[in-house]
C-alpha cells in the first residue's frame, strides 16, 4: 500500500522542501517538479492495475512514522479507499501534472506568480488526497487545502489578479463550509462518515438538504451555475499554465468525481433532484456559452467554456444510468483533455505576442504551425466534430438522454427538451470557437507579427501529446476506451446507438489524403498567391471584419440585449450578489449605532426583554 | 476493408451521390430556368462545371491568409459529406453490412460541410468571406436546434429508435410517418432546415452574390472550389434521401417503387427549388428569429402531437 502513500505525500513534502529554494534558481525547481510529477504518474499507472481496496492509516503510512499505540477511534477516522473510479481520476491527474508541468518549465508566466512550483506540487499531493479519502473528514480537509492552492496559484501583485484571487477564495471557502454543514447533517443521519458506507436517499426535506450542501461544494469547484463566477475571472487572471492545471483539468476531474461520488454512492436522488439537476445542467450550458459569444478576451472566453462544458457533465451523470454516468466521466475527461490544451495554446499565444484581446490577433496560423494544429483539434473536439473525443462523449450522452426519455416521470417526460438545449449549446460552442480560431489564428495576417516564430519545443511537445490524446480517444472510443477505461467504474453497458468510430475515423483519414492527392494530381503548378478581392477596392484596417464582432447580431434582440446588459451589472454573479446582500445587511446594523445615547438605551432594553422572554 | 472503401468512394458514397447530385442540380437550375421563363442548362451542365474548375482553372491562394486551412477546409467539406451520405445512403438501400452511424452522427457529420466553409473562409483573409462565414455561422445556430427537434420528433414517433434502419423498416411495417398529423408539420420544419442546410434561397445569406459575391467562397477558385462544388452536390442529394428516409418510408429497390424513390426525391428537390425560386433573401436576424422561434415552436407542438398520437 506504500504507493498510496507515496502518491499523497510525495508531491507535498517535494513542495514544502522547495520553499526553501530560493525564486532566483526557477530552472531547478521546475526540472525537481517535472521529476516528481514523472514519479507519480509512474505510480499512477503502476496503482491504476490494483484492485479495489480500503485501508487505514496502518496500510498507509510505513511502520517508524506511525506511533506504536494509536488510538482506534482515531484509526476509523483516517480511512482511505481505492475503487475503480478513485484509480481512473489518480490516473488522469498525474496525467495532467506531468503534462502542465513540463509546460510550465519554458512558460514565462509562471514567473509572476511566487513559488509557483511548490504550491502546483502541494496541489498534487493534495488531489490524490482527496480522491483516495473515504473518510469525510479527510476528505473535506484535503479538498479545502486545495482551495488555498488554488489561491495561490493567481499571482496577487496586479489589482485584477488580487481580486480574482480574493473572489475565488471566498467563492471556495463559502462552498466549502456550506459542504461542511452537509456532512455534519449526513453524519447525524447515518452516524458514519466513511463515504463507502454511507448510502440515503433524499426522500426527506433533511436529507435533500445535505444532498444540495454537497452539490453545492461539486458545483463550485467544478465551476456550475450558478457557483461558475470565478472562473472566468481566474483564466482571465491566472497564468495560462495554472488555469489549464487547476480549473480546466483538476478541479473538473474532482468536482464531477464528487459529484459521480454523491450521485451514485452517498444518495439515491429522487426524481425532483434528478430534475433539479437537469434544470442546472442545462443551464450551465447554454448561459456560460452565451456570455463566452460576447468575450473578447481570449483566456475570458476559455474560462466561460470551462463552465459551459460542466453541463454536459451533470447532465451525464444525473441520468442515472450505465451509460450517463460513463459519459459523464468521459466527458469529463475529455474536457480536461482539450480544455487544458486550450489553455496551454492560449498561453503560448500570450508569451509570443503579449496580446490578451482576440481583435489584436490574427493570422498567426503560419508562424505558429504546431500551436494552430493542436489548438484547431482542441477546437473541433470541443464543438463535438466527428470522429474526435468531444464528439464521442457528446453522442453518449446524447443517447443516454433518448433512453432516458423511456421513463416515466416528468423529467423523463421533456427529454427532448434536454437533448435540444445540449445541441443548441454545441452549436454556440463551435460558433464561440470559430471565432477563437479566426480571431486568432486565421484571418489577415498583421504585419506586427512577422517575426514571430513557434513557441520552445517544452511548450509546444505537451500541446501535441495532448492533442494526439484527444484524436485517440476519440477514433478508439466505442473500442476500447469506454469498454476499457470506463465501464469497469460504472458497470457494463451496451451502447442502444451506433458508431463505428475507429473504421468512420480511417474513412475521413482517407479521404482527407485522397482530397490532397487530388491537389497535387490536379494543379499545384498552377498556383498563385494574390491579394484578397473585396470589389476592387483597395483595403484598410477599417474594412476588416474582426471576429470579435461576429455575434453582435443577437445581442441586438432585445431579449438577449437585455439578459447581457444584466449580466454585465453582475446581476447573474452570486459573488457580487451575496457581496451586495451582506454589505446591506451591514449597512443596516450600522444605522442602528447612530451615537446618540437614548437609542443604545433602548437596544440594551430590547435586549434584555428578548432575553427574559427566552429564559421564561 | 475493400467493401467499406467500396461503399466510402463507389456506392453509394461519393460517386454515387456526386453524380446523382450533380443531375439533381442541373434539375434544380432546369426547373429555375422555367419558372423564369429561360431555356435552362443542357444535362451534362453541372459535370462541365465541375471539370472545367478542376482541370483548367487556376488556383488562387490568399497572400495574407492561411493558405493551408484554406486548401484544406473544401477537403474536409467533401469527406466529411461523403461519410454522412454513407450512413445515409446505406439505410436507404437496405445494406446492412459496413460501417454505421445513427441519427445523432448523421446530425453531427452533416455540420462539417458547413464548419468547413466558415474554417475557409476565415483562412481567406478577406474581409467579405469574414462577413459571409460569420453569417454561415449565425444561420447554423439558429436551425441547429430546429434540426435536432425535428429529429427528436421522427425519435419519439419511432417509439425511442434513433438508428436509421429501425426508424426505416418501422415506416415500411406500418405507414409512412407523414400520413399523420406530426408527421406533415415535422416535414414542413425539415424543408426548411435542409433549405437552410443547403444555402438555398432565403437562407442564401452567407453566399448572397448580389451583396457581398458569394462571401464564403469569394476567394475560391480552381480544384479547391471544384471541391466545395462538388460537397454541394453531395449535400444536395442526401439531405433530401434523408428526409425521405425520415417521414417518406425509405425506398423498396424492386419494380415499380424504383420509380418511386425517384419520384420521392424528385420531390423533394422540386419542392426546395419552389421554394428558392418564389421567396426573397432573409436578413440574418429574420432567419434567427423564423428558427429559433417558429420553427421550433412548431417542432414542439409536432413531439407533442406525436406523444399523443397523432
Amino acid at each position: 500500500m506504500n504507493e498510496y502513500f507515496l502518491l499523497i505525500f510525495l508531491p507535498v513534502v517535494a513542495g514544502i522542501l522547495l520553499f526553501i529554494v530560493p525564486d532566483r534558481l526557477k530552472p531547478v525547481k521546475g526540472i525537481f517538479t517535472v521529476l516528481v510529477t514523472a514519479v507519480t504518474l509512474i505510480l499512477a499507472i503502476i496503482v491504476y492495475s490494483y484492485k479495489s481496496s480500503k485501508f487505514g492509516p496502518g496500510n498507509l503510512l510505513p511502520g517508524f512514522l506511525l506511533p506504536s499505540t494509536l488510538n482506534p477511534s482515531i484509526e476509523s477516522f483516517f480511512t482511505f479507499q481505492s475503487d475503480a473510479l478513485a484509480r481512473l481520476i489518480v490516473l488522469f491527474i498525474s496525467l495532467f501534472g506531468f503534462l502542465i508541468a513540463v509546460y510550465s518549465l519554458a512558460f514565462r508566466g509562471t514567473g509572476s506568480v511566487r513559488h509557483y512550483f511548490p504550491w502546483f506540487l502541494i496541489t498534487l499531493g493534495c488531489s490524490y488526497g482527496a480522491v483516495l479519502a473515504d473518510n469525510l473528514l479527510v476528505f473535506i480537509a484535503f479538498w479545502g487545502a486545495l482551495g488555498i492552492t488554488l489561491y495561490k496559484l493567481v499571482q496577487g501583485e496586479s489589482e485584477a489578479g488580487s481580486a480574482t484571487a480574493k473572489k475565488t477564495l471566498i467563492l471556495i471557502g463559502a462552498s466549502d463550509s456550506i459542504m461542511i454543514v452537509g456532512i455534519a447533517i449526513l453524519w447525524k443521519l447515518t452516524g458514519t462518515l466513511n463515504m463507502s458506507e454511507i448510502q440515503v436517499s433524499t426522500g426527506n426535506a433533511i436529507a435533500c438538504t445535505a444532498f444540495i450542501a454537497l452539490l453545492i461544494g461539486s458545483f463550485t469547484k467544478a465551476g456550475a451555475f450558478p457557483f461558475h463566477s470565478w472562473v472566468p475571472d481566474y483564466a482571465k487572471d491566472a497564468p495560462a499554465s495554472s488555469s489549464a492545471f487547476l480549473p480546466a483539468s483538476l478541479d473538473k476531474l474532482l468536482g464531477i468525481y464528487f459529484l459521480a461520488r454523491i450521485l451514485t454512492g452517498l444518495f439515491f436522488p429522487g426524481e425532483l433532484m434528478t430534475l433539479l439537476l437537469l434544470v442546472t445542467g442545462t443551464a450551465t450550458i447554454i448561459t456560460a456559452v452565451m456570455m463566452a459569444l460576447v468575450q473578447h478576451n481570449y483566456k475570458r472566453l476559455l474560462g466561460y467554456h470551462a463552465v459551459s462544458q460542466v453541463g454536459y457533465m451533470i447532465l451525464g451523470l444525473s441520468l442515472g444510468s450505465f451509460i450517463g454516468i460513463a459519459a459523464g466521466l468521459f466527458h469529463m475527461v475529455n474536457h480536461a483533455l482539450y480544455k487544458s490544451g486550450l489553455f496551454l495554446s492560449a498561453g503560448a499565444i500570450e508569451q509570443n505576442t503579449g496580446k490578451t484581446e482576440i481583435e489584436d490577433l490574427g493570422g498567426l496560423s503560419k508562424a505558429m504551425p504546431v500551436t494552430f494544429a493542436a489548438a484547431l483539434i482542441f477546437a473541433m473536439s470541443i464543438s463535438g466534430i466527428p470522429p474526435l473525443n468531444g464528439f464521442a462523449s457528446k453522442w453518449m450522452i446524447y443517447q443516454a438522454i433518448i433512453d432516458f426519455g423511456a421513463g416515466a416521470g416528468p423529467a423523463n417526460k421533456l427529454w427532448f427538451i434536454w437533448l435540444a438545449l445540449a445541441v443548441l449549446g454545441s452549436a454556440l460552442t463551435l460558433a464561440s470557437f470559430i471565432k477563437f480560431l479566426g480571431g486568432i489564428f486565421m484571418g489577415r495576417r498583421k504585419d506586427e507579427f512577422e517575426g514571430i516564430r513557434e513557441v520552445p519545443v517544452l511548450m509546444w511537445l505537451p500541446l501535441s501529446v495532448i492533442a494526439l490524446f484527444c484524436v485517440g480517444f476519440g477514433i478508439l472510443a466505442t473500442g476500447v476506451i469506454v469498454p476499457r477505461i470506463f465501464m469497469p467504474v460504472t458497470g457494463t453497458f451496451e451502447f442502444s446507438g451506433l458508431w463505428s468510430a475507429g473504421t468512420a475515423s480511417l474513412m475521413i483519414l482517407i479521404s482527407i489524403i485522397a482530397g490532397v492527392l487530388v491537389y497535387l494530381a490536379t494543379g499545384i503548378k498552377r498556383f498563385r498567391t494574390s491579394d484578397s478581392f473585396i470589389g476592387g477596392e483597395k483595403f484598410y484596417d477599417k474594412a476588416a471584419y474582426p471576429a470579435p464582432e461576429f455575434y453582435k447580431t443577437f445581442s441586438e434582440f432585445r431579449f438577449f440585449r437585455v439578459l447581457y446588459k444584466k449580466a454585465e451589472e453582475k446581476w447573474f454573479d452570486i459573488y457580487d450578489l451575496s457581496r451586495n446582500a451582506v454589505l446591506w445587511f451591514s449597512h443596516l446594523l450600522s444605522d442602528t449605532h447612530n451615537g446618540i445615547l437614548s437609542s443604545y438605551v433602548l437596544w440594551v432594553f430590547a435586549g434584555l426583554i428578548i432575553m427574559l422572554i427566552i429564559m421564561l | 476493408m475493400a467493401v467499406y472503401l467500396f461503399y466510402l468512394i463507389v456506392f453509394p458514397g461519393l460517386l454515387f451521390s456526386a453524380v446523382t447530385g450533380a443531375f439533381l442540380s442541373w434539375f434544380d437550375r432546369k426547373i429555375t430556368a422555367r419558372v423564369q421563363f429561360r431555356k435552362g442548362p443542357p444535362l451534362l451542365q453541372p459535370f462541365y462545371d465541375f471539370f472545367k474548375l478542376l482541370l483548367v482553372k487556376e488556383t488562387i491562394l490568399p497572400k495574407k491568409g492561411s493558405p493551408m486551412m484554406f486548401l484544406l477546409a473544401p477537403v474536409l467539406a467533401v469527406a466529411g459529406a461523403a461519410l454522412a451520405s454513407v450512413f445515409i445512403l446505406l439505410p436507404l438501400f437496405n445494406i446492412s453490412s459496413g460501417f454505421k452511424g445513427d441519427l445523432i452522427v448523421i446530425f453531427y457529420l452533416l455540420t462539417i460541410p458547413s464548419f468547413s466553409y466558415i474554417i475557409g473562409s476565415l483562412a481567406s483573409g478577406n474581409p467579405l468571406a469574414a462577413v459571409g462565414g460569420s453569417r454561415e455561422m449565425k444561420l447554423i445556430m439558429s436551425y441547429e436546434s430546429t434540426f435536432l427537434l425535428f429529429l427528436a420528433g421522427i425519435i419519439v414517433k419511432a417509439s425511442g429508435n434513433f438508428n436509421l434502419y429501425s426508424v426505416i423498416s418501422i415506416q415500411q411495417n406500418t405507414t409512412p410517418f407523414i400520413g399523420s398529423v406530426s408527421g406533415i408539420l415535422l416535414f414542413i420544419v425539415g424543408i426548411f432546415c435542409i433549405q437552410a442546410k443547403l444555402g438555398l434561397v432565403p437562407f442564401d445569406m452567407a453566399e448572397a452574390e448580389t451583396e457581398i459575391t458569394e462571401g464564403t467562397f469569394i476567394e475560391y477558385s480552381g480544384p479547391p472550389y471544384a471541391m466545395i462544388k462538388l460537397a454541394k452536390y453531395i449535400m444536395l442529394f442526401i439531405l433530401p434521401s434523408f428526409l425521405a428516409a425520415l417521414l417518406l418510408n425509405g425506398f423498396t429497390l424492386k419494380g415499380i417503387n424504383i420509380l418511386w424513390a425517384v419520384l420521392k426525391i424528385a420531390g423533394v428537390v422540386l419542392l426546395l427549388t419552389l421554394i428558392r425560386n418564389t421567396n426573397p433573401r432573409l436578413k440574418i436576424k429574420q432567419a434567427v428569429s423564423f428558427f429559433m422561434i417558429w420553427m421550433n415552436l412548431l417542432a414542439v407542438i409536432a413531439i407533442v402531437l406525436a406523444y399523443l398520437g397523432y
